[in-house]
């Protein structure tokens, strides 16, 4: 894949450069035979091809909303939302996680910072893009942020606001640095575009090192690798792998969450680029290893045992530390499974159901069938060629399952819930209460703030999940009393009726 | 004074979100409502993360957050319109979600493309489920338009037209669900001053309303608005369709200001005053039966403070006066968030100025709060540092949003969150309006000033 796209001044969308998808219901092994898992490949057949959608929909969140999961937290920057006043509000969300989430890195809660610029009915007639100067110019001059990040969303998309050359035109006159990052939410049904948003923003912008900054040694950039964090792991998680990494003598940069946009050139002077989850970082780390010739490691998202060995030995292997990669392994595993004992007779045989981001959820999946789960289903927001690895872990080493492919649509969730009757749940953020409101034991798959990677991860998961199987009785007394919105006629219906799959088309 | 900011270029951390979530959180709120929302694919999200954030753990009800049916128009209806992907998706929510009005609600992407709601609408007038319409695109305002865009347009197209008024029946207006975080508390609270006066109350969305009697809400000799800025637009739409009278009331809250509204009230519907005033003596003496218990810490603990007050229209114009009159508190600063037209800056101000003069706030509007510590220095000013004796505005509190905290720190003041957003507490039923609501603001209030005790 070439990175040209940098070049460009937005990001390409991920249906067309990943060919992803939202829509598929149906068995697993079917879905993994398609790409081959099983090794019986149908050659061309996609189930999940990225123009299925939906006759009925409910509410979804768009790629602004994860944008801001990250945009919001990077300190001495105004986040100035370029839309009508609503739009971004979410980073009410966001402000609890930068609260916490700098009393965890600095000792000291932190305030987000946002602006809007509450485009109102004459700024949809006459365009924003004086309004967007002006308010450059006056947060530039009363707030003197180091960047000032202009996040855009649905109206100047329709507007046609040219916010780059506003940008370009006011940059002259602001101390600040200011970047756009392009999020109109009726452009792409797939919100995982989000990362490449701003990934590629902050590629186009941030990446030069600035003149009066101190360049790094050869003995820095050698020993220094990215670790890549988009805010799905709080601080807990991060000092996991940071112990992990520690351990090959490595210097972890933490990219891009709370990074100091002043410091986020340094990303370009590293010996080594690790993911832990290609659904994040794929476009940001090609165009590294492109430009910079950053290598990187990707594939793996180090939940779970299995997975956080394979990650580590990825790591171990770019490094020169095969045979080190594989005493930590060994030491980390024993260590674990001893401590787990006590857990696994209570998890064996139940059955779980998880619904979330694609590799997240199957990752997860895979840590929760070490434990000795059963999966009863699972349900990834998207699909994209990434997660077919993952996917053949899962048929390795499972039962034949259900498979829905859903940017949430709890309506779905609900009949499959209902019919399948799980003994427990994994969501994510905002979406466990169908689940809970069925009297199904929930657990948040990501919360920043408690810890799911790596070694400790497993162990901490394990123990909350024993925690909340021990006693479900707020979800089951809590589904005698409370109703979910569907007609009881519904969930007789197929859960997938609702599927519109689009005819197969020529490559 | 007025820091007018329609001019603005910007707003900072808007408290609160547009009209498209206001829409949606309050037709959820409603009894088994079902928003349909017409909308890009994050709106419904936004909202509902919006409520996660500051919703004081509330998130959802019956049919909401991301359970609400929506279009997720996308760069194709954006190019060739929406009205085929609208028409598609009411009559497969008719399908699947199960309630008793489903609202349409249009956000932003419909209406610059042209979309025709209210036509696609009218083509399911035989399909026997109740549909009406609110365009409440975010760029129109924010979430407590949205409330007011819904009610008026339940009030237009829902409520039943042509019947009989019902003498003692009323409607009550201007408590914003979600947005105001304690909502489900105010509502009940003014609802019980209200049946104290034998009144049959229409809330639309205590748990005790239906959507038959919303449907008959146009029976009622009166629409009680509690709000200078909230529910004025569906009051007059009330007034205009179905001749029913309003009045605009602050938010009564503690014993001064819910005897005021009950006199207000009870004089308007033409109630007895011996009637009005046997329910006040009662309710006051319950009142002060628990106050009197505090006559000893309140000395002892040194329990009077200055206060600055953040808050959204309701709050900035109810919380000085309580404070004022039931705590015998110093109110220096009220500072309403909010872009409000001047009629109702002018009703927020006229519920600061039953304050007796003196001991009245200064009352700013402006959306923008980084200003605060200025407004501040106006009304107090500091003493140059090199004095030895300073007179800074303390022992104080900040009654705000969860935003405000910081500011709070910086002049050593306790701080309460009471208006959007309120992360930092959760809350069900609480409620800070009546004589019980009084009681509770209390217990918070000066629950946060000796938190570390």
């Amino acid at each position: 894949m070439s990175n040209d796209y940098f070049k460009q001044t937005v990001a390409p969308r991920r249906e067309s450069r990943l060919k992803a998808g939202i829509a598929y219901g149906g068995k697993v092994c079917q879905f993994a035979g398609s790409f081959g898992c099983d090794g019986k490949r149908k050659d061309g057949f996609r189930p999940c091809m990225e123009r299925n959608e939906r006759g009925f929909s409910q509410g979804s969140i768009c790629l602004l909303l994860p944008a801001l999961g990250t945009i919001g937290t990077l300190p001495d920057t105004a986040v100035l939302l370029h839309g009508a006043v609503g739009c971004g509000s979410s980073m009410h969300a966001v402000a609890c996680n930068v609260r916490s989430g700098a009393n965890a890195r600095w000792g000291k809660p932190g305030d987000a910072s946002w602006m809007s610029t509450a485009m109102n009915e004459v700024d949809v007639i006459t365009g924003g893009e004086a309004k967007l100067a002006r308010a450059i110019e006056e947060i530039d001059a009363t707030r003197h942020p180091s960047t000032i990040i202009v996040v855009s969303g649905c109206i100047p998309g329709i507007t046609g606001d040219d916010v780059e050359a506003v940008i370009a035109n006011v940059q002259e006159r602001v101390k600040a640095k200011v970047l756009p990052v392009h999020c109109e939410g009726f452009k792409t049904k797939i919100w995982a575009t989000a990362y490449d948003a701003y990934y590629h923003a902050f590629g186009r912008h941030l990446f030069e090192k600035p003149d009066d900054a101190p360049e790094l040694t050869g003995e820095e950039r050698s020993m220094s690798v990215n670790l890549l964090n988009v805010s799905s792991m709080g601080r807990i998680d991060e000092a996991e792998l940071e112990r992990l990494l520690k351990m090959f003598g490595l210097k972890v940069n933490i990219f891009p969450v709370f990074a100091k946009p002043q410091d986020i050139w340094k990303v370009t002077r590293a010996a080594l680029s690790i993911s832990t989850c290609p659904t994040h970082d794929d476009y940001l780390l090609t165009h590294l290893q492109e430009k910079y010739n950053i290598p990187y490691v990707l594939r793996h998202m180090p939940i779970g045992i299995e997975n956080t060995g394979i990650w580590l030995r990825e790591i171990g292997k770019a490094v020169g530390k095969e045979h080190e990669v594989d005493i930590i392994i060994k030491h980390e595993e024993r260590v674990l499974r001893k401590a787990l004992e006590p857990f696994l007779p209570f998890f064996k045989g139940k059955r779980i159901f998880l619904s979330a981001g694609e590799y997240r959820t199957l990752a997860t999946a895979n840590l929760l069938v070490e434990l000795g789960f059963e999966i009863a289903a699972l349900r990834p927001f998207h699909h994209d060629e990434f997660a077919e690895v993952e996917y053949s872990k899962l048929v390795a080493h499972s039962k034949d399952f259900t498979l829905n492919i859903a940017n949430c649509q709890p309506f779905e969730e609900a009949n499959l819930l209902k019919k399948l009757k799980p003994d427990l749940f994994m969501g994510h953020l905002v979406g466990n209460s169908t689940a809970s409101k069925l009297g199904i034991p929930t657990h948040t798959i990501y919360n920043i703030g408690l810890n799911y990677v790596g070694y400790k991860g497993v162990f901490e998961l394990a123990r909350r999940l024993y925690r909340h199987l021990r006693n479900p009785n707020f979800h089951r007394t809590l589904s005698v009393h409370a109703k979910l919105p569907y007609f009881d006629s519904w969930y007789a219906e197929d859960a997938f009726k609702f599927i519109k799959t689009a005819p197969e088309q020529e490559e | 004074m007025s820091e007018n900011s329609s001019s603005r270029a910007f707003i900072e951390r808007p408290r609160g979100s547009c009209a498209l979530a206001g829409a949606m959180t309050t037709i959820t709120a409603l009894p088994r409502g079902i928003p349909i929302l017409h909308a890009a694919p994050g709106c419904a999200g936004n909202a509902a993360w919006t409520q996660l954030g500051g919703g004081g753990l509330q998130v959802g009800g019956y049919c909401g957050s991301l359970s609400v049916a929506c279009s997720n128009i996308q760069e194709r209806e954006v190019v060739f319109g929406g009205d085929q992907r609208l028409r598609e998706q009411i009559e497969h929510t008719f399908k699947v979600l199960d309630g008793d009005l489903y609202v349409i609600a249009s956000g932003c992407v419909p209406a610059m493309i042209g979309d025709d709601v209210k036509a696609v609408a009218s083509e399911f007038i035989d399909s026997g489920k109740p549909l009406i319409v609110a365009s409440t695109s975010g760029f129109k305002g924010n979430t407590q338009l949205g409330y007011d865009l819904v009610l008026e347009a339940i009030a237009r197209q829902f409520v039943k037209k042509g019947i009989k008024k019902h003498k003692g029946k009323v409607n009550l207006l201007g408590i914003v669900p979600n947005w105001d975080v304690f909502w489900r508390g105010n509502i009940v609270g003014v609802k019980q001053l209200l049946q104290s006066l034998g009144l049959e109350v229409n809330a639309y969305f205590s748990h005790e309303d239906t959507m038959a009697e919303i449907a008959n809400s146009s029976a009622a000799e009166l629409n009680i608005v509690v709000s200078g800025a909230y529910g004025i637009l569906a009051a007059r739409a009330y007034e205009e369709v179905h001749g029913i009278p309003w009045l605009s009331l602050p938010l009564p809250i503690g014993s001064a200001a819910s005897a005021e509204f009950l006199k207000t009230v009870g004089h308007a519907l033409g109630i007895p005053g011996n009637k009005i005033n046997s329910q006040i003596h009662k309710a006051e003496d319950e009142y002060y039966h628990y106050v009197s218990t505090l006559s000893d810490c309140y000395s002892d603990m040194d329990l009077q403070r200055y206060a600055v007050i953040i808050g959204d229209a309701n709050y900035a114009a109810a919380l000085p006066r309580f404070l004022a009159d039931d705590l015998g508190w110093l109110p220096e600063l009220t500072v309403c968030t909010e872009d409000l037209d001047v009629a109702a800056q002018d009703r927020v101000k006229a519920a600061i100025n039953v304050i007796e003069s003196e001991l009245r706030p200064e009352l700013v509007f402006d959306s923008n709060t980084a200003r605060l510590l200025e407004y501040l220095e106006r009304r107090h000013p500091r003493y140059p540092e090199d004095n030895y004796y300073q007179d800074p505005l303390s022992p104080a509190i900040v009654i705000g949003s969860s935003l405000d905290r910081t500011f709070a720190a910086s002049i050593g003041a306790a701080h309460l969150s009471v208006s959007f957003p309120v992360a930092n507490r959760a809350v069900l039923d609480r409620g800070y309006t009546g004589y019980t609501g009084g009681l509770r603001l209390i217990e918070d209030l000066l629950g946060a000033i000796v938190l570390g005790r």
